[in-house]
């Protein structure tokens, strides 16, 4: 299911593009990015900090060649919220799982819809649902739900 | 006449599925579109989190009603990958084989719609007939017309019924005598090209950052297939060929499905040749353990994703479900603006719109 | 024998029966009351009474008869597209004619339904726009005759109809625009205004070809009357030397009948049924009806004008022949319906202007030169 990559991998010439997307990671957000995973062949997951979220999205999309978003989810867990973002490399063939958390009483981060355009509904989607807010979003508004509905019903106190 | 505001929708008769689309139009041009949806949002992934994990493979089935097979499929990948299962191999040709069917059945109900919007009534009808002979052979299969209820977490519900390769390969042959002939009466009817060429250009680039998947973003020239790119199931024995194509309008969209029906009956060819015998299903633990699934199919209409997090009982604690329409919905402005309000038409229905899955 | 003589002859027998209750009343009641009705009689039986009651007859026989044969079209419209289509078409009703009651049954339909007008409409364009649309279109079938017998005349001899009835029905023809503009426009909604404009642009273009090609076939016939022009095709028929004509007249009327490759106007993707959307009841009906009524007329003076009007071996009356030449003609229309996609409105003018223009002009040279070398 998933391997824990402990050490930094070495060498340059034949690395796996897994391994380059770890060390490019690695060489600029040292602080930031913990935790990496890899869970499949092409697939890996990293955790990383919401104040520097936005730079490594940037980076990503710029540097490391990750074009298109593909999933922007939020988990509701007892004491934090996630906030999963599924990132495709079309060049590369991989998918960047990167997690970020927040505190249950601030459940807010920065917005990437600057960065890719596809971001856009999806957040108003968390928005909607979830409840977490996106600081610079152009329109964040209620998407699936009246525009006057006062709650988020995807979270757990939320009982039908 | 001055700039107007225009509602399509929510209550049209040709739009399909429910949504609406406000145009603001300068005479005929239009100048600026917003989509909304959310008139048909069920609740699904609140709903399934109360209910175990066996039970959401109908409902699954029913998030996109156009490809119902593909959705039922993408859940039980992605409670696989959660609970680490090594489906048999039988089983997953019969997956790959049912989902190319669907995929055949999808474009032809796109392609119904698409002419009948245009104005072609005849070709509603001859491709709404000619889907009748797939539906046929779903229900000797699953049971069931429209939704199916086939993937089981492990495999798939049951096994092959008698005679059916041989009632499958039949329905391919007549498939592929019946898609050049769609490709005569469409490409050679001059009225069908003069509104597909050059109609609802979307840049490489514009495709791209907008989050567009599937056929629309592969008739921009980005050659991006989940199935050969990042392959799952046993796609990586099959021999198949993207389709692409550079032009970025309608007519590549077109071109683009119309391909790729012609690989789908290649791949349904292989698949029962290759098929081996042995269980078609291996029993799933009924709880799942803590941590999180991820699966990724490349549905008729684009890329879908889902991700569950399992926390140790026998019912999620989240799914979330990615459907490729709602961010091609949001790409519509991009297309839309500077075009006329015929044309409409013709761009929303090249995007092959089924709302279930946008909204949930 | 004329339609006139034999309405005549009705009015005649009708008259002196009713006139024997008058001169009878006239007997029995004395004085001022007695001369009364012993007057009208008499007026009754004068000349010029009965000439205008035969008339009346008359028309009424004939707007009958077409509109019977509009049904004939219906019918075949829908059948015929069934079978393109590879389903039935009308099944059930009237089973063993082949589905034929369906009109009845859907007329009946229509009839009882409840008959909205929208709160904000203009009322007077409302009401008064569809009895413009087929007040006009019923005068054009009127004045169509079907053979040298069969039409509304006010002589006894054959061929005596309307002077210029060819001219007429193609003025006639082109009032529909005004009306189409007025129901969209009174509906009080942003798609009929929309379909509304798009049907007056589409027509006010095809009209100019459909003229030049009708002055092309008078300059060959030399008169404007529906008799003359189908006896100067005695030698042949008008639509083999002007067959770019005939293609450019069809091609017209389908434009201005509206219906696909041209019925952007009604388009139902995307303007729900255009610029009758708020029409309701046997208001639509007589809509949907007209429509097929000028496709009738539309095929009639085709056939008139190219494909030799009533003439044909004697076999077979010459009404006969009028009516299957206007089936025919309507069967390729229904042919060419079905088989293409819409046209969109900026393409559609485009191909009016740009290419039926030219080649009217063409067709228009080409008869000139023919009526020069006097071969007509």
């Amino acid at each position: 299911m998933a391997e824990k990559l402990l050490e930094k991998p070495a060498g340059r010439i034949d690395e796996v593009p897994e391994q380059r997307l770890m060390r490019g990671l690695l060489d600029h957000f040292a602080s930031a990015m913990t935790d990496f995973q890899r869970l499949d062949r092409g697939v890996m997951r990293a955790k990383v900090e919401r104040r520097e979220l936005h730079k490594v999205c940037k980076f990503l999309k710029d540097n490391m060649s990750f074009e298109h978003i593909s999933m922007i989810s939020a988990v509701d867990y007892e004491d934090r919220f996630e906030i999963v973002y599924h990132i495709t490399s079309y060049r590369d063939k991989l998918l960047l799982e990167l997690v970020t958390t927040t505190p249950k009483d601030d459940p807010s981060v920065d917005s990437i819809s600057s960065i890719w355009g596809g971001a856009d509904w999806q957040e108003r989607e968390s928005y909607d649902l979830m409840g977490i807010r996106f600081n610079n979003h152009p329109k964040l508004e209620r998407i699936l739900l009246p525009k006057d509905y006062l709650y988020h019903p995807l979270r757990k106190d939320f009982k039908g | 006449m001055a700039e107007m505001w225009i509602n399509m929708g929510p209550q049209h008769p040709m739009t399909h599925g429910l949504w609406n689309l406000r145009i603001k139009v300068d005479g005929e041009t239009i100048v600026d579109a917003q989509p909304e949806v959310g008139y048909l949002h069920r609740g699904i992934e609140k709903l399934a989190e109360g209910k175990t994990y066996t039970q959401i493979i109908p409902i699954a089935d029913r998030l996109c009603y156009g490809s119902s097979m593909t959705w039922s499929h993408l859940y039980c990948l992605t409670v696989e990958n959660l609970m680490g299962l090594e489906v048999p191999e039988r089983a997953e040709y019969i997956r790959v084989m049912a989902i190319e069917m669907q995929r055949i059945a999808s474009h032809l109900m796109w392609l119904a719609a698409y002419a009948s919007d245009l104005g072609l009534a005849a070709g509603f009808t001859y491709t709404m007939r000619d889907r009748e002979v797939l539906i046929d052979l779903f229900q000797a299969l699953t049971g069931g017309r429209l939704t199916y209820n086939y993937p089981r977490i492990g495999g798939v519900a049951h096994d092959l019924p008698a005679n059916f390769e041989r009632d499958a390969l039949r329905a391919v042959d007549y498939m592929e005598t019946r898609l050049k002939q769609y490709e005569d009466m469409f490409e050679g009817s001059k009225i069908f090209m003069m509104r597909n060429v050059g109609i609802g250009i979307l840049k490489k680039g514009d495709a791209v950052n907008l989050g567009v998947t599937g056929p629309s973003l592969r008739a921009s020239g980005v050659s991006y297939d989940l199935r050969k790119d990042m392959p799952y199931s046993v796609y990586p024995e099959m021999d198949f060929a993207v389709a692409t194509h550079e032009d970025c309008d309608c007519y590549a969209r077109y071109r683009v499905r119309m391909d790729e029906m012609w690989e789908s009956c290649k791949i349904i060819r292989q698949s029962l040749k290759k098929m081996p015998k042995g269980k078609w299903r291996i029993v799933a633990p009924r709880t799942a353990p803590v941590g999180t699934g991820l699966g990724r199919v490349e549905d008729p209409r684009g890329e879908g994703m889902m991700y569950l997090v399992g926390d140790g009982t026998d019912r999620p604690y989240r799914l979330k479900i990615r459907s490729p329409i709602f961010v091609t919905v949001s790409a519509a402005p991009k297309i839309l603006v500077g075009y006329k309000l015929a044309d409409v038409v013709a761009i929303m229905g090249g995007l092959d719109m089924c709302i279930g899955e946008a909204d949930r | 024998m004329n339609l006139y003589e034999f309405s005549y002859g009705i009015i005649h027998w009708l008259v002196n029966l009713v006139n024997n209750l008058w001169y009878w009343l006239g007997d029995v009641l004395p004085g001022l009351l007695g001369d009364f009705f012993d007057a009208i009689g008499r007026f009754a039986a004068s000349h010029g009474h009965m000439a205008v009651m035969a008339m009346l007859v008359e028309s009424l026989i004939v707007i009958i008869v077409a509109l019977i044969n509009v049904l004939n079209f219906i019918w075949i419209f829908r059948k015929l597209s069934g079978r393109i289509f590879d389903f039935y078409g009308p099944y059930y009703v009237g089973y063993r004619i082949g589905g034929w009651l369906q009109n009845l049954a859907d007329g009946v339909k229509l009839l009882v339904k409840e008959i909205i007008v929208p709160m904000k409409a203009d009322k007077m364009g409302y009401l008064l726009a569809p009895v413009i649309y087929i007040g006009s279109s019923i005068l054009i079938v009127g004045i169509i005759p079907f053979s040298e017998n069969f039409g509304i005349s006010t002589t006894r001899e054959p061929g005596q109809y309307v002077p210029g009835a060819a001219l007429l029905a193609l003025a006639v023809f082109a009032i529909a625009p005004f009306s189409i503009l007025l129901a969209g426009w009174s509906s009080n909604n942003k798609y009929t205004l929309i379909g509304g404009m798009r049907s007056a642009a589409q027509m006010m273009s095809y009209e100019i070809p459909l003229l030049l090609t009708a002055v092309s076939v008078f300059l060959l016939a030399g008169s404007l009357s529906f008799v003359d022009i189908v006896d100067a095709q005695h030698d042949i028929w008008f639509g083999i030397p002007l067959l770019i004509g005939l293609v450019v007249f069809m091609v017209c009327l389908a434009a201005e009948v509206e219906i696909i490759p041209f019925d952007l106007p009604e388009a139902e993707a995307e303007l729900v049924e255009g610029w009758t959307t708020e029409y309701g009841g046997m208001r639509f009906g007589l809509f949907y009806f007209t429509t097929a009524i000028r496709a009738y007329a539309g095929g009639a003076l085709v056939t008139a004008f190219f494909l030799g009007g009533w003439q044909g071996p004697a076999i077979i009356p010459d009404e006969i022949w009028f009516l299957i030449k206007a089936y025919i003609v309507y069967v390729i229309f229904q042919w060419m319906t079905w088989s293409l996609p819409r046209v969109r409105v900026d393409q559609m003018l485009g191909v009016g202007w740009k290419r039926l223009l030219p080649l009217a002009v063409l067709n228009l040279l080409i008869a000139a030169a023919m009526k020069t070398l006097g071969w007509f």
